[in-house]
């Protein structure tokens, strides 16, 4: 199911931001017979890294193409300004799952793992202001 | 299975170039300085790659020196250009200065051309007779292009069938033809053979050609004569151009005889395997390879391009010399201005680590083309990339086309965010 922005804002709004924050837990290695898929995802996927401070910066340049040098767009694409890292985290994730409706971060965020997400939503909430 | 995980990967690739078995060394030249302060890097190009790589040095580390060399004292930006066909926007719009590079980012902005590169004094000289010399070079020369592939045609063709490929007076003429094509005119757009600028370049300029004709001069057609048999958005462009234009965009497929063999400039005609065409307007757009002062200098190979380290953009040519946007091979990444200013970015932040003595942090690599179908019919392609052991890749299951089926009000926000995007990175770049 998709969300639009109004509902986002509700859900922000109540304060959900805890649960959006926790770090994924690794996938389980438990013996118990498992799809073929699943399987080899569980094998082969080692819990991603936390980008180091230089890669965020790295990949923080690339998104102000669209939103503007240092956040701060010069037209109609919204700023990244004016959130914290809670508000950005959770709506990187939203648009990574799809559940979030947009044009084209819908697409962005999928190439991001969710250490590299929470990563570039603290640096949107402590440096663009 | 023997996946090798990215992590494994930069353990491998780090220890390979700390022990400098992946070639050249790369930090070259950066012993003396013990940090980037003094360090004077010489940019080519002040286009979307040449820009913003001196804009971001100078924010990476404000001690470093930046000239930047470009022959022109205003850059005309190839995005938008095809809107200044469409009419939806003034030459003045898409036309940006250096002022801000020089006076906001303390960048030395110099107007002139660089002749020759010198790899192994690290200098280079310029028309005006004057020499920089560098602790890094980056050049950021665009496209230049292979004028006599196709008989009859030549850069004093292009005149009279202009390529428009790179923005300026060749923009105003090619307006000018169309604004003087009759009404039931035939205006021909010959697109190139790949690699080339731009990927959608050559469809978005169909439909906003025919978005001008269409309010201009209705009995009119846009032809595409095309060498290849797929292209960028394919389904978009076919979609969008038959709800928007109906049937007067064609595009001719190479299967189908699209390949143009031969121009006759007088006659105004077109030839290809299958077929003669008549034209009113041409829009020759040649095949391209790295611009020149690459292939002057050694930097690219034998098919025209330059091969690069995908970590640091630094030439497999020369060290000390990093190609960056449509002139170099990067891998996945298309030959974008996006992907020009993301490459540089990524350049930039590699050159201050290698300065400093330090690894180059890992890269993030990304791409947003935007075209317009119509004022407000818009459709783009996005990607993420990230080195892997196979090059620049891009990261599976993210980017991708708009959706085939999307209701208007999608197409009209691409539409705005398109022009959105526009200003931002023109403002990220020159701003």
């Amino acid at each position: 199911m998709r969300i639009k922005n109004h509902t986002l804002t509700l859900l922000l709004g109540a304060s959900l931001f805890g649960c959006a924050t926790e770090p994924t837990a690794p996938p389980a290695t438990s013996a118990a017979p498992a799809p073929a898929a699943a399987t080899a995802a569980a094998v082969v996927t080692p819990p991603a890294p936390p980008p180091t401070a230089a890669a965020v910066v790295n990949m923080i340049n690339n998104c102000y193409s669209c939103h503007g040098t240092d956040g701060r767009s010069a037209g109609a694409i919204p700023s990244l300004t004016g959130k914290n890292a809670e508000q950005a985290l959770l709506m990187l994730k939203e648009y990574k799952s799809g559940r979030l409706a947009a044009t084209v971060m819908t697409r962005h965020a999928k190439g991001y793992t969710d250490a590299e997400l929470e990563a570039i939503a603290n640096y949107i909430g402590t440096n663009l202001k | 299975m023997s996946k090798i995980t990215r992590r494994d990967f930069l353990k491998i690739a780090g220890a390979a170039s700390a022990a400098g078995v992946l070639g050249h060394a790369p930090l070259a030249g950066a012993a003396k300085h013990m940090g980037s302060g003094s360090a004077r890097v010489v940019i080519v190009g002040g286009g979307f790659g040449g820009a913003t790589c001196a804009k971001y040095l100078r924010r990476l580390d404000p001690g470093i020196a930046v000239t930047l060399v470009e022959p022109s004292t205003k850059f005309v930006t190839c995005p938008f250009s095809n809107m200044v066909l469409g009419g939806l926007r003034t030459m003045d719009s898409i036309t940006h200065s250096f002022d801000a590079l020089k006076n906001k980012h303390g960048v030395n902005v110099m107007h002139d051309t660089v002749t020759a590169i010198d790899a192994g004094a690290k200098k280079v000289t310029l028309k005006s007779g004057k020499t920089l010399s560098y602790d890094r070079l980056v050049v950021s020369p665009g496209i230049d292009f292979k004028w006599d592939a196709v008989q009859g045609y030549s850069e004093k063709a292009a005149e009279v069938m202009p390529h428009a490929w790179k923005a300026g007076p060749q923009t105003v003429l090619l307006q000018k033809k169309l604004k003087a094509m009759k009404d039931g005119g035939t205006f021909v757009i010959v697109a190139p053979p790949n690699p080339f600028r731009c990927p959608p370049g050559p469809y978005e300029r169909a439909g906003m050609v025919a978005h001008y004709l269409k309010e201009h001069k209705p009995k009119s057609k846009v032809l595409i004569l095309d060498a290849k048999d797929a292209f960028s958005k394919q389904g978009l462009f076919l979609d969008g151009w038959k709800k928007l234009y109906g049937d007067m965009v064609e595009w001719v497929p190479g299967a189908k005889g699209g390949a143009v063999q031969a121009v006759d400039t007088r006659k105004m005609m077109l030839d290809t395997a299958l077929d003669k065409h008549k034209a009113d307007v041409v829009n020759f757009i040649p095949a391209q390879t790295a611009g020149k002062i690459a292939l002057a200098s050694g930097l690219a190979d034998d098919k025209g391009w330059c091969p690069v380290d995908p970590r640091t953009f630094e030439s497999k040519m020369h060290p000390g010399i990093h190609v960056i946007g449509d002139a170099s091979i990067a891998g996945a990444l298309p030959k974008s201005g996006f992907a020009a200013s993301s490459e540089a970015k990524m350049c930039a932040a590699a050159i201050i680590a290698t300065l400093k003595g330090e690894t180059p942090a890992e890269n993030s690599l990304v791409n947003t083309c935007y075209s317009l179908i119509g004022p407000k019919y818009g459709i783009s392609v996005a990607g993420v990339y990230k080195v892997t052991e196979k090059g620049i890749t891009e990261v599976p299951g993210a980017g991708g086309v708009s959706p085939k089926e999307a209701p208007d009000s999608f197409r009209e926000n691409e539409a705005k965010y398109t022009v959105g995007w526009y200003q931002s990175i023109t403002a990220d770049i020159w701003g």
